[in-house]
């Protein structure tokens, strides 16, 4: 089996050394895998509903897998099948870049062209997509609470983890944007964990509204964070008097959008990321460069900037009550 | 004879049973009278708790009938026997730790009565008869955990009576009791027997139920071997029917003169344990080493294996002096050493018998790394028979053998590696009344052949019977150095309580 | 002395657990008197509900001397299967309806494990590892791993009505949901058959010895069987309250939480071994691990220390027992 793989890897290899950079040009189609986090969960099927699309259109042998569960090994035995079954490009969104490494890194040998996304730190990797840049998203958040607090008053932020590197980035993006600009506003407690689940995000909502009973706005997130806070606020009768803003998906926090307990959220699209991760990897093959400014042809990434390996997009969305019915995911 | 029989309230006749080709019982018969107390006595493996599973109906016999209180009984079942009145008390009682004395006598009443729903007040009052048919005061609402051993039984006793026992069978009531306990439970028996209430009582210790009995009924090898009134039997002629030979303890045979000194130990001490230990032993003697329990004996002959560090004094083999407090060392000399506590100590008890003689000899039988594993099972097999270990498969594990073999396939481990000086602490304990003879045999053998012998015991007539010569320990000094051919039992217990 | 006191009240796990209840509570209201108000009580009640129902089944299985991990699984399972069913066939259904079938696919769970468990003899841990990680594997991959937010309009009735909501004239806000009704109910009937049915004596009684309970003539496998289904029904009502009240269908929720639920127990008195657990001891022992896990910001200990928190007690609650019993046995031999 491990003589099989290496042959296998080997002739990938032999293929692309071969074949080079012509092959996109004659119009053969090269076999591209997305390897999400886990399979089945809207966000994802959303990315895959893009990967799809840019199958369509560009006629490319692009597909999406991912683990059932969201564990690294899983994820690393799944890349491990991709490089045995030779795929030529692989887009990864890593559960864990630092797990991640060693199997990416034995696919670039192989000659496989690897994107990443939401994978700023990965090393093995042609590019990292970022749909922007976690600051100045969390910035954009902040915007619109303090925008709705009125520019005063106290605040509570959410993340899913404490290690999350994404999740701290927003959280921080958006303090720094507050203390820059909102000097009447004041965060209150720490960073609250929800361990990624709506009851914890409800329980620590209920735990801060008891500690800071003159709290105005909150800030979630993970996507189940302004489900649970927004749950939290419902239950109080708090709507009119608070204002919560995170990052979710209509189809989490919808309910909440409607009844007013949750005004905003933002995310980025993740068929457009998709679609984009795909791109990439097809001018990666085809030896083509990133260069600052560059226009995807995607919305949100029409003028991409890049940071050593990093690329980013401004595609973020905003969502509220109004034009929620845009985003059916 | 026949009207005998109508008034039993058990009555067996011509009981078989086999398994698998092996007979357990070979037609027995037996009968018990209401408010009789019968004592069966028998070794291990001479069908006396077949024949209790056969009349409490946890096993149906081969061959033979039942009556139980009148009834001629084709199909027995544990709730049959049940409800016809037989009671078993197991040895650990079957009480519930977790649940209260009240609880523990009522339920099963409860069950046997159907009810669906649990009322506390009626749990109770069941209770309270019951302790009040026997006289005793207990806390009812004390969880049974709590409670010491003699009152456990007590409550086992009162669950059975809960139960309208006409028939109570106890499994050795008496081995974890004080002798005060005794005499209590001996006055409750005979309370029991007054109101009609019949007891078995199955043991191997059986002087104290002797008193309170009326039959006793010896099995052997699955035979009725003897039944008579209690009166007519004693210790002695219990253990006769029991063994199937009088056991006469031949003194030891003089040792051969001239014989050498093997091993000679000067002054050694260690504090807190013993002090100034010098004694010497000849090839072919039996040394006893006694004393009360605390006297520092076994510390003694742990210090002689190097399982134990003295401080001070030396041991040495045929003038040769070995290094103290090294087990290694001691057995590289050749002295063997088997423990008291062979359960904990001495046995591999989930490891077959060939591997737990084998094991003393892995290193003569390996060859650079490999076990030459024929040559070494040949060997231990050859041992086992020697030592007539009673054991229908060698490969089977040792913890299914009783007390007797199990010393023996401990000793066989240490004979297979041809020792000089053999430490035996307590080679008796645990073991039934022939495999201690036979054992007394084997340690009288081995000292014939020129290994010489320590035994280490407080039991006196098995020092009397193995040993030449016996020292007496307390607070860890040697008192007395005593010729075992001249010296009596009485004299012996005298100077060690003295 | 003091009659009225149950004797071993004093060495109780209860009165451990319940003490330090009492001292956590004094703390965090010297350190924030806000902590002391109708507000925490019905929040901490409402954390309690779904917690406490999986607690009062996971207590019965340790009682009659097993152990259950795989409850969070059959809870999650009843929940997500029965949402996703009625979604697709009658998603106007009422509540009860809903309910009543994911009580049911729990029962059903629990008679996988109760087979066999009970009927061929294999051992509680074992058997329950392997059906948490077969009811889960079977659930994501077969029945979904999507979130449901739009769940059937009578769950999220359910979730909107409550027995009591207002605010105090201080400002207090509480809320009792209508789930509050089915702990309380849950409680009286585990209370009821533990105490005052031949069933629940003979659960304690396995618990305290299965050997000797054959011997009197319990029928140990009807029971244990019982117990098995028992515990998979009230997982299945825990996890339909979970999916309603928190208004989400999430098949990756409550499975986690099994190890603080068994921990509430134990702390609650509850023991491993089997024969012993109370129903209050396990309703202190929930209220302490909701306590702390909804109430370290207003004492100050940061969220991390949370684990670290509950470990400590855990090793409190039932080392300090453990320890006086193994003193006073010292003491008695």
């Amino acid at each position: 089996m491990k003589t099989k793989t290496k042959l296998l890897a080997g002739a990938a290899l032999a293929a692309t050394a071969f074949v080079g950079t012509q092959a996109v040009a004659d119009g053969h189609s090269k076999s591209i895998a997305t390897v999400v986090k886990i399979a089945g969960i809207q966000w994802f099927n959303r990315m895959e509903e893009g990967v799809n699309k840019f199958a369509e259109e560009t006629g490319m042998n692009a597909f999406q897998v991912g683990p059932a569960q969201a564990d690294p090994q899983q994820q690393v035995a799944l890349i491990e099948d991709m490089i045995a079954q030779g795929v030529d490009a692989l887009a990864v969104v890593p559960m864990s870049p630092e797990a991640l490494e060693p199997v990416l890194g034995r696919a670039m040998e192989a000659g496989i062209a690897v994107i990443t996304h939401e994978a700023a730190a990965q090393q093995n990797t042609a590019y990292d997509l970022e749909a922007f840049v976690n600051e100045d998203f969390g910035a954009n958040l902040m915007e619109q609470l303090a925008t709705c607090m009125g520019g005063e008053g106290e605040y509570a932020v959410f993340v899913g983890s404490l290690t999350s590197q994404t999740h701290n980035q927003w959280v921080d993006g958006a303090i720094a944007h507050q203390e820059a600009n909102y000097p009447n506003m004041t965060l209150v407690g720490d960073k609250n964990e929800t361990f990624d689940d709506a009851e914890q995000a409800y329980t620590k909502a209920q735990e801060v509204l008891r500690a800071f009973p003159n709290i105005k706005g909150m800030q979630g997130s993970a996507s189940t964070d302004v489900a649970g806070i927004g749950r939290a606020i419902e239950e109080r009768g708090m709507e009119d008097d608070t204002c919560v803003f995170g990052t979710s998906l209509p189809s989490i926090a919808g309910q909440y959008l409607e009844t007013g307990a949750v005004d905003g959220i933002g995310f980025w699209d993740p068929a457009v990321a998709g679609q984009a991760m795909n791109k990439l990897a097809v001018m990666v093959m085809n030896g083509e460069e990133v260069t600052d400014g560059m226009d995807l042809g995607l919305p949100g990434y029409e003028s991409v900037s890049l940071d050593g390996k990093v690329i980013y997009g401004q595609a973020w969305v905003n969502v509220n009550k109004d034009n929620m019915g845009d985003y059916p995911f | 004879m026949s009207s005998e029989r109508d008034t039993a309230f058990v009555d067996l006749r011509a009981i078989t049973k086999r398994y698998a080709g092996v007979t357990a019982l070979d037609s027995v018969d037996f009968t018990v009278q209401p408010g009789e107390a019968v004592c069966l006595a028998g070794e291990n493996g001479s069908g006396k708790s077949t024949l209790i599973k056969i009349i409490s109906g946890v096993e149906p016999a081969t061959e033979g009938t039942i009556r139980i209180a009148g009834q001629e009984r084709r199909t027995l079942n544990p709730r049959i026997s049940a409800a016809a009145g037989v009671m078993v008390i197991f040895q650990d009682f079957s009480l519930f730790p977790n649940l209260s004395v009240a609880e523990n006598i009522a339920f099963a009443t409860q069950l046997s009565t159907h009810e669906r729903f649990y009322k506390a007040h009626a749990t109770k009052e069941i209770a309270r008869k019951a302790l009040e048919r026997i006289g005793v005061e207990i806390d009812l609402d004390t969880r049974v955990e709590s409670l010491p051993v003699a009152q456990k039984q007590l409550v086992a006793i009162c669950r059975a009576l809960a139960s309208q026992a006409q028939l109570i069978i106890m499994d050795e009531p008496t081995t974890a009791l004080t002798e005060k306990e005794v005499r209590r439970l001996q006055g409750i028996i005979r309370m029991l027997k007054e109101e009609g209430v019949a007891v078995i009582f199955v043991s191997h210790k059986l002087a104290e139920v002797l008193e309170v009995s009326e039959k006793v009924v010896v099995l052997r090898n699955g035979k009725k071997v003897a039944e008579g009134p209690a009166s007519e039997f004693d210790t002695k002629s219990l253990t006769y029917h029991m063994t199937g030979r009088d056991v006469p303890e031949v003194p030891p045979s003089d040792i051969m003169p001239g014989a050498e000194t093997l091993l000679q130990v000067r002054g050694l001490s260690k504090a807190g344990a013993f002090e100034d230990i010098d004694f010497d032993l000849k090839t072919g003697e039996v040394l006893g080493i006694t004393g009360l329990l605390g006297s520092g004996r076994t510390s003694v002959a742990k210090a002689l294996f190097g399982l134990v560090s003295p401080d001070a004094g030396s041991i040495s083999i045929d003038g040769k002096t070995i290094p103290t407090g090294d087990p290694q060392a001691a057995s590289e000399a050749r002295i063997g050493y088997v423990p008291e506590d062979r359960l904990t100590e001495g046995l591999f008890l989930n490891q077959s018998i060939v591997r737990n003689v084998a094991v003393g000899r892995l290193d003569a039988h390996a060859n650079g790394g490999w076990l030459n594993m024929s040559a070494l099972v040949d060997e231990a097999a050859e041992w086992l028979k020697r030592l007539k270990v009673k054991a229908p498969d060698i490969e089977a594990p040792v913890q299914s053998l009783s007390g007797g073999n199990q010393q023996r396939v401990a000793l066989a481990r240490w004979l297979s590696r041809a020792p000089r000086v053999l430490i035996l602490n307590g080679p008796s304990v645990g073991v039934d009344v022939g495999s201690k003879a036979d054992i007394h045999d084997i340690v009288r053998d081995l000292a014939s052949k020129g290994i010489g012998v320590i035994v280490i015991s407080d039991d006196l007539p098995e020092l009397l019977a193995t040993c030449h010569r016996i020292l007496v320990m307390r607070d860890g000094r040697i008192i007395d150095a005593l010729d075992g051919k001249t010296v009596s039992e009485d004299d012996l217990a005298h100077r060690l309580a003295s | 002395m003091t009659n009225w006191l149950p004797k071993d009240f004093w060495t109780r796990n209860e009165t451990l657990v319940a003490g330090v209840i009492i001292a956590f509570c004094v703390l965090a209201t010297l350190s924030d008197p806000r902590f002391f108000t109708i507000t925490t009580v019905s929040d901490l009640l409402r954390a309690s509900i779904v917690i406490g129902i999986l607690a009062v089944g996971a207590m019965l299985v340790l009682v009659s001397g097993g152990i259950d991990v795989s409850f969070t699984a059959i809870a999650v399972f009843a929940m997500y299967a029965s949402t996703v069913f009625f979604l697709a066939v009658w998603p106007d259904a009422p509540w009860p309806l809903i309910f009543v079938v994911s009580i049911l696919i729990g029962s059903l769970l629990g008679a996988i494990n109760g087979f066999f468990i009970a009927f061929l003899g294999l051992p509680t841990l074992i058997v329950t590892l392997g059906t948490l990680s077969i009811f889960r594997g079977f659930l994501l991959t077969f029945i979904g791993s999507q979130r449901i937010s739009a769940l059937p309009p009578s769950m999220r009735d359910f979730s909107r009505g409550v027995l009591a909501r207002g605010t105090t004239e201080a400002g207090n806000f509480y809320s009792i949901p209508w789930a509050a009704l089915a702990l309380v109910f849950v409680i009286v009937l585990t209370w009821f058959i533990l105490k005052k049915t031949m069933l629940g004596r003979s659960i304690y009684a396995i618990g305290g010895s299965v050997e000797s309970a054959r011997r009197i003539g319990i029928n140990v496998t009807w029971t244990q069987f019982f117990v098995y289904v028992y515990v998979g029904a009230l997982a299945g009502l825990a996890g339909i309250i979970h999916g309603s009240v928190g208004r989400m269908a999430d098949p990756f929720s409550l499975v986690g939480l099994e190890l603080s639920v068994i921990a509430a127990v134990v702390l609650g008195g509850a023991r491993l071994i089997g024969g012993y657990g109370t129903l209050t001891g396990t309703l202190l022992g929930v209220a302490l691990i909701v306590i702390v896990q909804n109430s370290l910001i207003v004492v100050g200990i940061p969220t991390t220390w949370q684990s670290v928190t509950i470990g400590i007690l855990i090793l409190l609650g039932t080392g300090v027992p453990a320890y006086r019993a193994k003193r006073a046995a010292a003491r008695a031999g």
